[in-house]
């Protein structure tokens, strides 16, 4: 061996040095690796996050007491917090604001609404104050506050219907706000200063994400259920079903959303209701494409639809070719129309007479016929209408007109009947409804020549 | 003999009653002689590719633990293993970068090979085996860049499948072999996974095993040794005893003042690897988008400047110049071995080399500046 090895002897000690040096090297590396990810691994540390002194003040109180520090975990990860807006930028309240609340020697609100987000999101809060999202909780006297405030009662609405709407927030004698009305992240809620609606209802707090805006189950958290199931439909619906295959593809995250140029996999609600497209800019007024109201018994253009419905259509031109997306509206109005003209006037037009009869209750909900009425046009006919807007066919079909037609012949009429016979001759003499006296061949293809004549089947 | 058989531990009894090879063959193996100019480090770069390798499987097979090689998923994997799981970053940003040192090496290796004319009888077959080694390392970087699935990851492999395809014969047959149809589709990423992490690599094993053989029994190279000493394999000089023995002076051990050697390179690599890590983590761009092909496409760096010769020249020119390169590449050996029998002691293999070198760089230079 040493015969082999004589010359190199000196080298390889040499040599030996050098591999215990980069052993030390190499290991000094990994250790390195290491402190980087256990800092990776800190939630707070996966965003840069700055505070202001006061807020670093709120922070270092919360974590001492442990009292909601994941929020403040979720705040560092936030925009805000990268940009160094703190707690005190929303929570700091005014000598003179109704919600101030003295805490630790800081006036502080409980509840920041749009009025604190305005400071820094101007456009965005006035384009949401003039939406009908901001006015949700608008609904006192409606049928629906009727059913949850007082057929049913008021812990149901106070859990139920105002968690979406929005509820009248009370403060006691501190400025804390009462069980009841908060907390409430409703989307129209009434807020101490004066202000309608949350913008934490799409963007939660702490984090207020743009991401989680673009989440058809953000809007799904109230937009579902048995009388406005938009998320059933859009899962239902092509669109849904391509966001589902490929939401990966969606960017979901990215600064700048932009459907055509920085996605094209599938729309989202988002996406054709309020972002960005390549000719449209971002507008948080929920309503500015919608045309038709499709939530009262009878569907109504809305104020400068055709403007809307251009909106819309711009939309769908991101993807879709003129031909499609006009052939599609015309398919659509066609359906509310049917639905308008062959179900709901003339249901309501039976309530009329029976009420002028005398043959109703004043009390809503008190007869078991309004239950009926209640449900044909408030479940069964806003799925039929919803459904057609947003190309879900099950829910057009099965769990809308199917429905609408079930109840209107076999519950509505014969109650209506049984209250008043003969109140449903007129409504039932419309061509309409003429398939219910039996029809001989040539009386059905009179029928859908009727169809196609008044609902139309051509190309615009 | 009684005594000495009882101080042999009972768990290396078993094993070598069960595995009955001669021992002293490894060691008589582990005493290859190096020759003296391997002190030198730029003599190392033959294994600084066979470490890489080990780190490359090593790493790559953390990475497959974890990455789904389906289109809906394999950017999603990616950016799993580099954000959320824990060191998947490190792990991923050692393999990223390995393929790149990979690339390096071996070409710096084929040039060291190249001018110290390495190649020449008896180790023309070597050269051709290292060229395949060098094809397959491209291989594993196109491949492997295309499992990414990000925008630029996705359309370079798609536009470098559609160069494929151009090649005369074997292009159309060689494009739908990787992409599993006419156009990229769903099966596309995984031919590639398939190819990255079983195909390329079983292939790659073969042919480093062929290398190291070839290595080992032509022995290396002495640099400075006339032809005669060159061309007669250094492992077959034995002793009278049968004994392979070899002078101090001229060479030394390759255990344990090569391996030596070699452990340095390792760990070197490995730390540098690490702090290419730390300061340059494996990028992840948005993720590919087959609707939205992005302005500039560009390949992997190592492929700069093959695209800039594509870009220079018309496709048919392009292609005669491609299968005039590989050609010229593998037959190297036996054509500059005719061309010394013509004219014996021409060195014009320097020119030919240095000019190939130059213009490599030239076209690399240029592509990254445009």
């Amino acid at each position: 061996m040493s015969e082999q090895t004589g010359s190199t002897s000196v080298s390889l000690q040499f040599k030996k040095v050098i591999v215990a040096l980069f052993a030390v090297a190499f290991i000094a590396a990994v250790v390195m690796v290491g402190l980087i990810e256990r800092e990776r691994a800190k939630p707070e540390k996966a965003a840069v996050f700055h505070a202001d002194e006061k807020s670093q003040q709120c922070i270092n109180c919360h974590e001492e007491k442990h009292i909601a520090v994941n929020w403040i975990r979720q705040w560092q990860q936030s925009r805000h917090a990268e940009k160094g807006i703190g707690c005190i930028a929303c929570h700091e309240a005014k000598k003179d604001d109704k919600d101030k609340w003295e805490h630790e020697g800081f006036l502080v609100t409980h509840v920041p609404s749009p009025r604190d987000c305005y400071g820094c999101h101007e456009k965005q809060v006035e384009q949401f104050e003039n939406s009908h999202h901001a006015k949700a909780s608008n609904f006192i006297g409606s049928l629906d506050n009727i059913l949850g405030e007082v057929v049913e009662g008021g812990p149901a609405a106070n859990l139920g219907c105002k968690q979406c709407h929005g509820s009248t927030v009370a403060l006691d004698d501190k400025g804390v706000p009462v069980a009841g009305s908060w907390p409430n992240t409703g989307i129209g809620r009434k807020n101490p200063d004066g202000s309608q609606g949350t913008c934490t209802a799409c963007h939660t707090r702490h984090m207020f994400s743009k991401q989680q805006a673009r989440e058809p189950r953000t809007c799904g958290r109230c937009h579902m259920g048995p009388d406005h199931p938009q998320i059933e439909i859009f899962e239902e619906s092509k669109h849904g079903i391509m966001f589902t295959a490929f939401r990966e593809r969606m960017a979901l995250d990215a600064d700048e959303w932009i459907v055509g140029k920085t996605y094209t996999a599938a729309p989202t609600c988002a996406t054709c209701h309020m972002s960005a497209t390549t000719t449209q800019d971002l507008n948080h007024d929920v309503g500015i494409r919608i045309a038709w109201t499709l939530r009262p018994l009878v569907s109504k253009r809305m104020e400068d639809w055709e403007a809307k419905r251009d909106r819309m259509k711009g939309v769908c031109l991101e993807c879709h070719a003129q031909t499609w997306v006009n052939n599609y509206f015309r398919m659509y109005d066609d359906a509310v129309n049917l639905y308008n003209n062959k179900f709901a006037i003339p249901a309501q037009n039976i309530m009329n007479k029976l009420t002028e009869a005398g043959k109703l209750e004043s009390t809503p909900f008190a007869d078991p016929i309004r239950w009926t009425f209640f449900e044909l046009w408030h479940h069964e006919g806003r799925r039929a209408r919803m459904g057609a807007s947003m190309m879900g066919p099950d829910f057009t079909q099965w769990h809308g007109f199917y429905e609408v037609a079930k109840h209107f012949y076999a519950k509505f009429i014969p109650e209506a009947e049984a209250l008043l016979p003969g109140v449903s001759k007129e409504a039932l003499d419309m061509p309409e409804h003429a398939w219910k006296q039996g029809m001989t061949e040539e009386q059905i293809k009179q029928m859908l020549d009727f169809y196609q004549n008044r609902y139309g089947q051509s190309i615009e | 003999m009684a005594e000495r058989k009882r101080r042999i531990p009972g768990w290396l009894r078993f094993l070598r009653e069960r595995v009955p090879v001669n021992v002293e063959v490894f060691e008589e193996l582990s005493k290859e002689p190096v020759p003296n100019h391997m002190k030198n480090w730029w003599y190392c770069l033959g294994g600084t590719p066979l470490i890489l390798l080990g780190i490359q499987i090593l790493t790559g097979i953390l990475l497959t633990f974890y990455y789904v090689p389906s289109p809906d998923a394999a950017h999603a994997s990616v950016d799993k293993i580099t954000r959320a799981l824990p060191f998947g970053w490190w792990i991923r940003s050692l393999h990223h970068w390995g393929a790149n040192l990979m690339v390096i090496a071996v070409t710096l290796h084929m040039i060291r090979v190249f001018f110290t004319g390495a190649y020449r009888k008896p180790r023309e077959l070597n050269w051709m085996i290292g060229v395949g080694l060098l094809i397959v390392t491209l291989g594993f970087g196109f491949t492997g860049y295309a499992l990414v699935y990000d925008q630029r990851s996705y359309w370079a492999a798609t536009v470098g499948i559609n160069i494929a395809e151009q090649a005369p014969l074997v292009g159309p047959w060689a494009a739908r072999l990787l992409r599993g149809g006419a156009t990229v589709n769903p099966t596309t990423l995984t031919r590639l996974f398939v190819f990255h992490i079983g195909a390329l690599p079983t292939l790659m094993l073969i042919l480093v095993a062929f290398h190291v053989f070839l290595m080992r029994i032509h022995g290396i190279m002495e640099i400075d040794a006339p032809p005669a000493v060159q061309e007669t394999p250094l492992t077959v000089k034995e002793d009278r005893k049968g004994k392979r023995r070899f002078d101090p002076d001229r060479y030394f051990a390759f255990f344990p003042d090569h391996i030596t050697t070699e452990m340095i390179v390792a760990l070197f690599l490995l730390t540098f690897l690490t702090m290419l890590a730390i300061v340059f983590p494996a990028p992840l761009g948005a993720p590919a988008n087959p609707d939205e092909t992005p302005l500039h496409i560009k390949p992997e760096w190592y492929f700069f400047p093959i695209f800039r010769w594509l870009k220079l020249t018309p496709l048919p020119l392009f292609m005669g110049g491609m299968i005039l390169a590989g050609f010229a590449l593998v037959f190297w050996p036996f054509l500059e071995g005719a061309w010394r029998r013509r004219r014996p002691g021409s060195e014009a293999a320097m020119l030919v080399g240095a000019a190939s070198v130059l213009t490599v760089l030239l076209f690399l230079i240029w592509e990254a500046l445009s």
